[in-house]
């Protein structure tokens, strides 16, 4: 019985191995078995000349000196193990360090927070942000609880960039809502009035906006107002986050089909509800991966604030290797910073993953 | 709040989209637990004119009064009967990013204030009426057209509302589909809701319909009782177009 429905219905081939996979698909010809070996033999030579500069010839006494590490001839990470609190915290006084690095832990944890999906609700999200600023704060200013005064600008390294970043995105995001639904207003005034807005920032340059905030908004300011160069700064990095991303927002708001608003209008449920519960969860989905682009450039930006004097990651890297016996050793430093960038920007690359598999969900 | 005995009330309504004469000179009294179905060749205007009756289109001239509520620009006066006005569209425009009890229970938390126990145990109840309670943790996009289109009666009528505007609620689905949604309506219709249907489904209009009027470039032409408006219609373009619907 059984034999007749093997001959019937034969079996489904077995699938090939992964040899033959690798053949079938890399050397089905000679040409392309030469173009794979050259190519493959290429990667090698790569591979191979990171890793021996990275690994084998590199020095990873903490104690060398720069002259054992010249002889070596690769990698000489000694300077990360001498300099790396420069890095990370610029001018920031030496023995107060652990704030700086505890204010980092605050700001991430808040951004960790603000992430999970439990936490968006408004309420929640204002405490965790009122509670996760006034902590950064707390420990970076001081003047408080016994903790010594510092101020603005002696902060750096990573704490600066994470504050820059996060200050950015936590003033720039609401705003970029606001200037994406002022654009779709219904009063010509208002939506071409922010149209030009939107417009005349994106045509500047962020380096130009910068030294406009820091340097020439000053004088238009009473004298009052004429300190904290670092908040004007963050306001210019906001405006141009937010000119973007609000053209990304409209752009996803454009994709919600209309009868989405009528429905809801037939519901009696008014304007801020319709926009708030309805429009933008559906426009943020449509938004999403362009929204995450615009997050990972606005980190990536913030090292621009070097040219308004302020020492964030980038910045502090120059200055650890600048100083006399490491200054072959800049490799080194930015291969370490990028590390630092890269589980940022990586981080939330997945996020943004994860973010787009969640919300396929309500739309299968 | 004048004239209470009428549940909708339109005199002399004109709408021009630009320089087209979109609906000329509408007159239309609806009786509370009436039922109005409204047909037309396509273009004729009958959606616009009852898009304009929840205020999802403007009218340029003319009174419209609705549970004797008019309305007119005051925004309090469109809530007011946004309030007590269902509508059902032709493409469910279900809110795809909830759940189908959420798409229910939003509104009347919302709007009406109701707590969520009382909107979900009401959004249950509704559910069971439209026969489809077993869906209610499903997201709309997991759902047949003919069952959203039910989800979406349910969602109306969580509002509880006075009035429901249907807007051809059947000509989005698969033909296997239509009757699922038909039936919830002939419910709803002998429960005594005053319904106005925009509608091809001749079928329905003769079962349900106190009155079907019929529409044409933007007027009404012919209004007349089921019997009276199939067996023997005035007009002459009632006539054509009864063929047209009729003849196969």
């Amino acid at each position: 019985m059984s034999d007749v429905t093997e001959a019937a219905f034969p079996r489904f081939p077995a699938p090939p191995g992964r040899l033959e996979t690798i053949r079938k698909r890399y050397f089905r010809s000679p040409v392309q078995a030469l173009i794979s070996i050259l190519g493959l033999g290429f990667l090698g030579w790569i591979l191979w000349n990171v890793l021996d500069w990275a690994v084998f010839s590199a020095v990873f006494d903490a104690q060398a000196t720069a002259e054992t590490c010249r002889a070596a001839g690769g990698a000489c990470w000694t300077v990360i193990a001498q300099r790396w609190r420069i890095i990370l915290f610029g001018l920031y006084p030496f023995d107060q360090q652990w704030r700086s690095a505890l204010a980092c832990v605050v700001v991430v944890a808040m951004v960790v927070l603000s992430c999970v999906p439990t936490f968006w609700r408004p309420a929640r999200l204002a405490s965790v942000w009122v509670i996760g600023t006034g902590l950064f704060y707390v420990l970076m200013k001081g003047g408080v609880l016994g903790l010594p005064y510092i101020g603005e600008e002696k902060w750096g390294g990573l704490a600066l960039t994470l504050f820059i970043f996060v200050a950015t995105c936590l003033i720039g995001f609401p705003l970029s809502i606001l200037l994406a639904l002022l654009r779709r207003s219904e009063l010509p005034v208002i939506s071409k009035g922010v149209g030009l807005l939107i417009d005349a920032v994106r045509s500047l340059p962020l380096l130009s906006i910068l030294f406009a905030f820091a340097v020439v908004v000053p004088f238009m300011l009473p004298s009052w107002l004429q300190t904290g160069k670092l908040y004007r700064v963050i306001c210019g990095t906001a405006l141009f986050f937010a000119a973007y991303q609000a053209e990304i927002i409209r752009g996803g708001m454009q994709g919600v089909a209309t009868g989405q608003d009528e429905a809801a209008k037939s519901l009696g449920i008014g304007y801020w509800h319709r926009i708030s519960r309805i429009i933008l969860p559906q426009a943020m989905r449509n938004a999403l991966p362009a929204t995450i682009n615009q997050f990972v450039i606005s980190f990536k930006e913030t090292s621009l604030v070097i040219a308004v004097g302020f020492f964030e990651i980038l910045a502090s890297g120059n200055a650890a290797y600048g100083t006399g016996e490491w200054t072959f050793a800049y490799r080194e430093v930015y291969a370490f910073i990028a590390l630092i960038y890269f589980v940022f920007v990586f981080s939330l690359s997945r996020y943004g993953a994860f973010l787009e598999r969640r919300m396929a969900v309500g739309e299968l | 709040m004048t004239d209470t005995a009428r549940a909708v009330s339109i005199e002399g309504m004109n709408k021009y989209y630009g320089a087209f004469h979109a609906l000329k000179n509408i007159n239309l009294a609806v009786d509370p637990g009436e039922k109005v179905v409204v047909c037309g060749p396509s273009g004729s205007g009958k959606s616009t004119m009852i898009r304009c009756i929840n205020r999802l289109e403007e009218h340029n001239s003319g009174l419209i009064e609705v549970l004797g509520t008019p309305l007119n620009d005051d925004v309090g006066n469109i809530d007011e009967i946004r309030r007590e006005v269902g509508m059902v569209f032709q493409h469910f425009n279900l809110f795809p990013h909830m759940t189908v009890l959420e798409n229910c229970v939003l509104a009347p938390m919302l709007v009406r204030k109701t707590p969520r126990a009382q909107a979900e145990a009401a959004a249950m109840r509704y559910l069971e009426k439209v026969r489809i309670p077993e869906q209610a943790q499903k997201y709309p996009g997991q759902l047949s057209g003919g069952q959203q289109q039910r989800v979406a009666i349910a969602r109306s009528l969580c509002m509880e509302p006075k009035i429901m505007l249907f807007d051809e609620p059947t000509s989005a689905l698969d033909p296997e589909m239509i009757s699922e949604v038909l039936d919830v309506m002939v419910s709803l219709a002998s429960d005594g809701m005053t319904m106005i249907c925009v509608t091809h489904e001749m079928g329905f209009a003769r079962r349900v319909a106190d009155r079907v009027i019929f529409m044409d470039r933007g007027e009404i032409v012919e209004t007349a009782d089921p019997e009276t408006f199939f067996s023997a219609p005035k007009n002459e373009r009632t006539r054509q177009f009864l063929s047209q619907v009729m003849g196969h």
